[in-house]
C-alpha cells in the first residue's frame, strides 16, 4: 500500500467548475466587464448537478461557469480592448481632474474602440444559423428603436437601432415574406419565412414607454450591440439574394417622387434617409433590373403512388402562399393620423396593397385623401365628417384579421362605429376536437368559399344564431374528412349533433342519394373498424381504449364550451332586444 | 549708412546744437578736471541731453509725419480754411443709418493700442528673405530642370516613385465606433480570403483566433426566443379565451397569496406566550428559590450509573466451553449450509414465478426510466438556478373586461416589453436573476449650514 493522499476537491466536477468571481480574476477584468464579454461570446453560466460537490463543500448559492469556457474566453482579444478601455477611462479623469481640457480633447479623440465581426462570424459559422438566431436580435433592435432619446442609452445605438429595423422592414416587404400578425395588449407580434425560416418579432406600441426600474439596462445595451451587428449582417446577406443596393437606396423614379422641398420640417438632413426608406412605400433599387428576374417554379418530377398525393398538397399549398401574397394587390388604402402608421404601412406593403397618409403626418405621401381611386380609407374613430362615396371606411383590424384569414374578409364587419369581432391569435393552432371559437369557424367558412351562407345571415336580423349553427356544421365536415371519427359511441355523437343542426339543409333528390353512397361507405368503414378491433391483443385494446377515452373526453369538454357560448350569446341577445324596446 | 550719416549732418547744422566739450561750461561754474584719455570718460562727463531731445524731435517728426517737416512742401502742411461747408449737414444722417444696420464690429482697445501708427516704415529682416545655401539650391535647380527637358529620371526621382503607398484607410476603421449608425456591413459569410501566412507562426504569434467549441453553440434552454401571449391576450379577445386568460392570472394570484399567508402563519405565535412583567420576574428570579431540591433528585442516578458501570467485568472462560461453543458454531454453519443447498433445489420447481418476478423488476426499472427522462426534459424548459435568486417569472399581462378597449386608437398597452425580453433572457438561462446592487456610501455625510444661509436664518 502506499501512493499519494487523495485530497477532496481535485478531481471530478470541482475541477471542472469555476465560480464567478474566480473566473473574473482570472481575466483580470471587473465584474461589468466580464458581464459584457460573456454576452458578447455567447458564455452562459451553469448549474452543476451537484453544488456541493463543486462549491467545495459549501451550499451557498453561487454562480457557476465552465472552466473550459473561461479558458475560451482568455483567447479573445476584444479582452485587450477592455482593459485598454479602463485606463482611457482613468487618463481621461486623470485629465478632468486636473482641468487639461486640451489633453482630455486629445485623449477622447483616440477612444479604443472594438469590432464585434468576428465574434458574429465566430458564433454563426454559417448564415442559417444566424437566421434560426435573429428573433431576438430582432425583438431588441425594435424595442431600442422606440427608445427617447433622452440618455438611458446612448443616441448613436437608437439611431443604427432604428435603420437597420427600417432595413428589415423593407426586405420582409419586398420578399413579401410575412406570414401573420398579432395585435396584442403587449405589443404587435409579426411572423415572417425568411429563406424557410419562420421569424417572430415583437414590436412595442409607440410612445408606450416608461422605464422600469428593475431591468438591467447595461445588460440590455450589450446584448442590443451585439444584436445590431448580427442583424446588419444578416441585412446584408438578405438584400444581396434578392439583388438589392445594400445601403438601401430608393429607386431614382421613386426619389423623385419623394423629393420635396421642404424636407427640414420633417427630419433632421442626417436622418433623411433613413425617415424616407422607414415611409416604407418606395421602391428600393436594384443591382440587376428588375426584368431579368423571372418567378422561379417548382420543378416537376415524375412521381407515383403517395409521393404524388404529397406533392399535389404542397403545389396546393404553394398556390394558396402565392394568393396570399397578393391579397392587397390593386387596392389603395388612405390611413387616417389617429391609426398606427407606420405598422399599417408595412403590413399593407408586405401584400401588395398601396398606401398614403396625410402629408403633415409623416414624410412619404404619395397621394392626398382627395384622390378619387382610393378604395379603402382605414378610420378609427366613431364618425367622420367628409366622406367619399367610391371607398369603404374601415377600422384597422379589417387589415389584420384579413392577413390572418388570408382571404379579403367581408367589409361590413368591420365599418365605422361597428362594434368589431374579435381579433383572434392566429399563431393558436387547433387540433380535432379542439374548441374553435365561432368567430374562426366563420371565417374558415369563408376560406373554403361558402359564401352564400354568409348573404343569408346577412338578410335575416338575427344572425348570430346562422353562424352558430353554420360553424357547429362546418366542424361536422371537418371529422367526416378525417378519418378518426370511426369509434361507435363517437359516431353517435357526431349524428346526434348533425341531426340538431341539419334541419335547415334543403334536401333534393339528388344529395340524398350522395348522401346514401356515403352512409354505405362509411359503415363499411366501420365494420371492418369494428373486425379490427375484435382482433386486438388484450394489451393493445386497453391503450386504444385509452386513446378513444381521451378523445371523447376531449369532444365533450369542446360541446360544453359551445353550449356555453350558446347560452352568453343567447344572454347577450336578449339583452339587446330589451335594449332596442 | 547712409540716413544716419545724413542725419549727423542735418543736425549739426541746426542753430541748437552744441560742441562736444562746451556742453558742461554753461552749467557748472566750477570746471571740473576730467581726464580725457579714456572713451569712458567722454560718455560719462559729456552732456548730451539737447542732442538726445533733438533727436526724439526728429523721429518724432519722422514718426507721425513721415518726415522732417522743414523738408515738407507747405501744401501738405497748410490749408485754407473757407468756414464750415455744408457738409456737416450731410454726416448727420450717416451715423444713424450706420446705427440701422445693428452693432458695427468695433475693434478691441488692445488691438487699437497695439495698431502701428508710425509712419515710418519698420526696418527689413534682412535674415528673413535670406535662404541658406541659395546658391547651391539654384544650382541644383537649374541642373534638374535642364535633366527634366532631356527627359532624364535621376535615382532618387526613381526611389521615390517606386515606394509603395503608405495605407491609412487602417487606422480610420479602428477608430470608428461599434455602435455608429452608419457603419458598413459586408458580405461575413462569403468566401473569405485564406490568410496564406504559416498558421504555425500565426498560432504563436496569437494572430490565429482559437476555434470555438462546439458545444458553447448548443442553447441552455429549449425554449423560444419570442413566447407568443395567448390568445386572450389579444387586444380585441375573443370571449372565451379571455376568461381563460384571467383564469390562468387569477391562479397566479391565489398562489402567490396562499404562499403570503403561510410564511405569516409560520411568523405568528401564541398571544398568551407573550412575555408579560409576572414571567419575566420568574425568569429572573428562578434557580434561585428551589436549588436545593434539583440537587437531591439528582444524587440517586448518579449512584445507580456507577452501579451498571461496575457490573459488566466479564469472566474468563473454560476451555471445555470454547469447545462447545466452536462446535455450535461449526454445526451451525453445516446446517444453513444445507438450508441454502435444499432452497436452491428447490427454486428449480419455482422458475416460472422468478422470472414473472424479474420481468416484474425490469418493468418497474424501464417505467422508472421513462419518468425520469420525461422529468428531464421538462426540466430542459425551466429556468435554472443560476446565483444567489431565482427566477421569478413577471406579472402576467391581462385586462381585465372593463379595461379593454373598444378599438385600437384607446387601447392602452399593458406591462413593458424591455421587461419581457429581459425576462425572457433569464428565463433562458442566457443571464443569472439579479438583484440591482446597491448604493453603499463610504463615508457618512455630514451636514453644515452654509454660511451665507446662517446669516439670514
Amino acid at each position: 500500500m502506499g501512493g499519494l493522499q487523495k485530497k477532496k476537491f481535485e478531481r471530478g466536477s470541482a475541477t471542472s467548475y469555476i465560480t464567478r468571481n474566480k473566473a473574473r480574476k482570472k481575466l483580470q477584468l471587473s465584474l461589468p466587464d466580464f458581464r459584457r464579454l460573456c454576452i458578447l461570446k455567447g458564455i452562459y453560466p451553469h448549474e452543476p448537478k451537484h453544488k456541493k460537490k463543486v462549491n467545495k463543500g459549501s451550499t451557498a448559492p453561487r454562480t457557476f461557469y465552465l472552466v473550459k469556457d473561461i479558458r475560451f474566453l482568455l483567447h479573445e482579444p476584444i479582452v485587450g480592448k477592455f482593459r485598454e478601455y479602463k485606463i482611457f477611462v482613468r487618463r481621461l479623469k486623470k485629465a478632468y481632474g486636473k482641468s487639461e481640457y486640451s489633453d482630455a480633447q486629445r485623449l477622447k479623440s483616440n477612444k479604443p474602440t472594438y469590432k464585434l465581426d468576428h465574434i458574429v462570424k465566430e458564433r454563426y459559422p454559417t448564415f442559417v444559423d444566424a437566421l434560426r438566431d435573429i428573433d431576438d436580435a430582432l425583438c431588441m433592435c425594435f424595442l431600442f428603436s422606440t427608445f427617447a432619446r433622452t440618455g438611458k442609452c446612448h443616441v448613436q445605438t437608437i439611431q443604427l437601432c432604428r435603420r437597420l429595423t427600417v432595413e428589415w422592414m423593407n426586405y420582409v416587404i419586398v420578399s413579401r415574406a410575412l406570414r401573420k400578425v398579432f395585435l396584442s395588449i403587449k405589443g404587435i407580434y409579426y411572423q415572417a419565412e425568411v429563406m424557410g425560416q419562420l421569424v417572430t418579432w415583437l414590436v412595442p406600441y409607440q410612445f408606450s414607454h416608461d422605464h422600469p426600474t428593475d431591468v438591467d439596462y447595461r445588460v440590455m445595451a450589450t446584448f442590443t450591440e451585439f444584436y445590431t451587428t448580427l442583424l446588419g449582417f444578416i441585412n446584408f446577406k438578405l438584400y444581396h439574394s434578392i439583388n438589392l443596393v445594400y445601403p438601401p437606396k430608393l429607386d431614382s423614379k421613386s426619389e423623385l417622387e419623394l423629393k420635396e422641398e421642404n424636407e427640414e420640417d420633417y427630419a433632421m438632413g442626417s436622418e433623411c434617409s433613413v425617415e424616407k426608406l422607414s415611409a416604407l412605400s418606395a421602391t428600393l433599387a436594384r443591382v440587376v433590373s428588375s426584368a431579368e428576374e423571372e418567378e422561379a417554379q417548382l420543378d416537376q418530377f415524375p412521381v407515383e403512388g403517395e409521393d404524388l398525393e404529397k406533392m399535389e398538397v404542397r403545389e396546393k399549398e404553394q398556390k394558396e402562399l402565392e394568393d396570399q401574397k397578393k391579397i392587397f394587390e390593386g387596392l389603395k388604402f388612405f390611413v387616417n393620423r389617429e391609426v398606427p402608421r407606420e405598422s399599417l404601412a408595412f403590413v399593407i406593403g408586405c401584400f401588395g396593397g398601396k398606401v398614403s397618409w396625410d402629408k403633415s403626418v409623416a414624410i412619404g405621401s404619395t397621394y392626398e385623401e382627395t384622390d378619387e381611386t382610393i378604395t379603402h380609407q382605414i378610420v378609427d374613430r366613431p364618425n367622420i365628417d367628409k366622406r367619399y362615396l367610391n371607398r369603404y371606411y374601415i377600422q384597422p383590424q379589417w387589415v389584420y384579421d384579413c392577413i390572418n384569414a388570408k382571404i379579403l374578409l367581408p367589409v361590413e364587419d368591420y365599418f365605422l362605429g361597428v362594434t368589431l369581432p374579435p381579433h383572434l391569435s392566429p399563431f393558436v393552432e387547433e387540433k380535432d376536437g379542439d374548441y374553435i371559437p365561432p368567430e374562426k369557424l366563420k371565417i374558415m367558412a369563408l376560406q373554403r368559399g361558402e359564401t352564400s351562407a354568409q348573404q343569408e345571415e346577412e338578410e335575416e336580423d338575427d344572425d348570430e344564431e346562422e353562424e352558430e349553427e353554420e360553424g357547429v356544421d362546418a366542424e361536422d365536415n371537418d371529422d367526416d374528412d378525417d378519418e378518426d371519427a370511426d369509434e361507435n359511441n363517437l359516431k353517435k355523437m357526431e349524428e346526434q349533433r348533425s341531426q340538431g343542426k341539419s334541419l335547415n339543409v334543403t334536401v333534393t333528390p339528388g344529395k340524398v342519394k350522395v348522401q346514401n353512397r356515403e352512409r354505405l361507405e362509411q359503415s363499411e368503414k366501420a365494420e371492418e373498424k369494428r373486425l379490427a378491433i375484435m382482433m386486438m391483443k388484450k394489451r393493445e385494446k386497453y391503450l386504444y381504449d385509452k386513446i378513444m377515452f381521451g378523445k371523447k373526453r376531449k369532444i365533450r369538454e369542446a360541446n360544453k364550451l359551445a353550449a356555453k357560448r350558446k347560452a352568453y350569446d343567447d344572454s347577450e341577445k336578449a339583452k339587446k332586444k330589451k335594449a332596442r324596446k | 549708412m547712409a540716413a544716419a550719416r545724413r542725419l549727423k549732418r542735418v543736425v549739426a547744422s541746426q542753430p541748437g546744437f552744441l560742441k562736444l566739450n562746451s556742453s558742461s561750461d554753461p552749467v557748472s561754474s566750477r570746471r571740473r578736471r576730467v581726464n580725457k584719455n579714456k572713451k569712458k570718460n567722454w560718455n560719462k562727463h559729456s552732456d548730451i541731453n539737447d542732442v538726445e531731445e533733438f533727436l526724439e524731435d526728429v523721429r518724432l517728426q519722422e514718426r507721425t509725419t513721415g518726415g522732417l517737416l522743414s523738408e515738407k512742401p507747405d501744401d501738405t502742411l497748410f490749408f485754407v480754411d473757407v468756414g464750415q461747408p455744408k457738409k456737416a449737414e450731410h454726416k448727420a444722417p450717416e451715423p444713424v443709418a450706420r446705427k440701422r444696420r445693428g452693432k458695427e464690429p468695433r475693434p478691441l482697445r488692445i488691438d487699437l493700442i497695439l495698431q502701428q501708427n508710425s509712419l515710418v516704415p519698420p526696418p527689413k529682416d534682412v535674415l528673413a528673405y535670406q535662404q541658406p545655401n541659395a546658391k547651391k539650391l539654384r544650382r541644383i535647380a537649374h541642373r534638374a530642370e535642364e535633366l527634366a527637358a532631356k527627359g532624364v529620371v535621376t535615382r532618387t526621382q526613381k526611389k521615390l516613385l517606386n515606394r509603395r503607398p503608405v495605407v491609412r484607410t487602417a487606422k480610420k476603421a479602428a477608430v470608428e465606433a461599434n455602435n455608429n449608425p452608419n457603419r458598413a456591413y459586408y458580405d461575413i459569410w462569403g468566401q473569405e480570403a485564406k490568410d496564406l501566412r504559416d498558421p504555425w507562426f500565426l498560432q504563436q504569434t496569437r494572430k490565429k483566433l482559437v476555434k470555438r467549441p462546439e458545444k458553447l453553440n448548443e442553447k441552455p434552454s429549449v425554449l423560444p426566443a419570442v413566447e407568443v401571449i395567448a390568445p386572450g391576450g389579444s387586444y380585441n379577445p375573443d370571449f372565451f379565451s379571455h376568461q381563460a386568460l384571467l383564469q390562468e392570472a387569477h391562479e397566479v394570484e391565489v398562489k402567490k397569496q396562499k404562499e403570503e399567508l403561510k410564511t405569516e402563519k409560520q411568523l405568528s405565535f401564541n398571544k398568551e406566550d407573550k412575555a408579560t412583567e409576572e414571567t419575566t420576574l420568574r425568569e429572573l428570579v428562578e434557580g434561585l428559590v428551589e436549588e436545593d431540591e434539583v440537587e437531591e433528585e439528582i444524587t440517586p442516578d448518579e449512584e445507580e450509573d456507577v452501579a451498571v458501570g461496575g457490573s459488566t467485568v466479564s469472566e474468563k472462560k473454560t476451555e471445555k466451553q470454547r469447545k462447545r461453543e466452536k462446535a455450535n458454531k461449526v454445526k451451525e454453519q453445516q446446517r444453513l449450509a444445507d438450508k441454502q443447498q435444499t432452497k436452491r433445489q428447490q427454486q428449480l420447481f419455482q422458475l416460472r414465478s422468478i422470472k414473472a418476478s424479474i420481468k416484474q423488476d425490469e418493468e418497474k426499472t424501464k417505467a422508472r426510466q421513462v419518468l425520469r427522462k420525461a422529468n428531464q426534459e421538462a426540466e430542459k424548459s425551466q429556468p435554472r438556478r443560476l446565483g444567489k435568486l431565482r427566477f421569478q417569472p413577471q406579472d402576467m399581462e391581462v385586462q381585465l373586461s372593463d379595461e379593454l378597449a373598444g378599438s385600437l386608437r384607446q387601447l392602452k398597452p399593458e406591462g413593458s416589453v424591455l421587461t419581457d425580453r429581459f425576462k425572457s433572457l433569464q428565463k433562458r438561462n442566457l443571464i443569472e436573476p439579479r438583484e440591482r446592487a446597491k448604493f453603499k456610501r463610504k463615508y457618512k455625510l455630514k451636514y453644515v449650514e452654509k454660511r451665507a444661509f446662517r446669516e439670514i436664518t
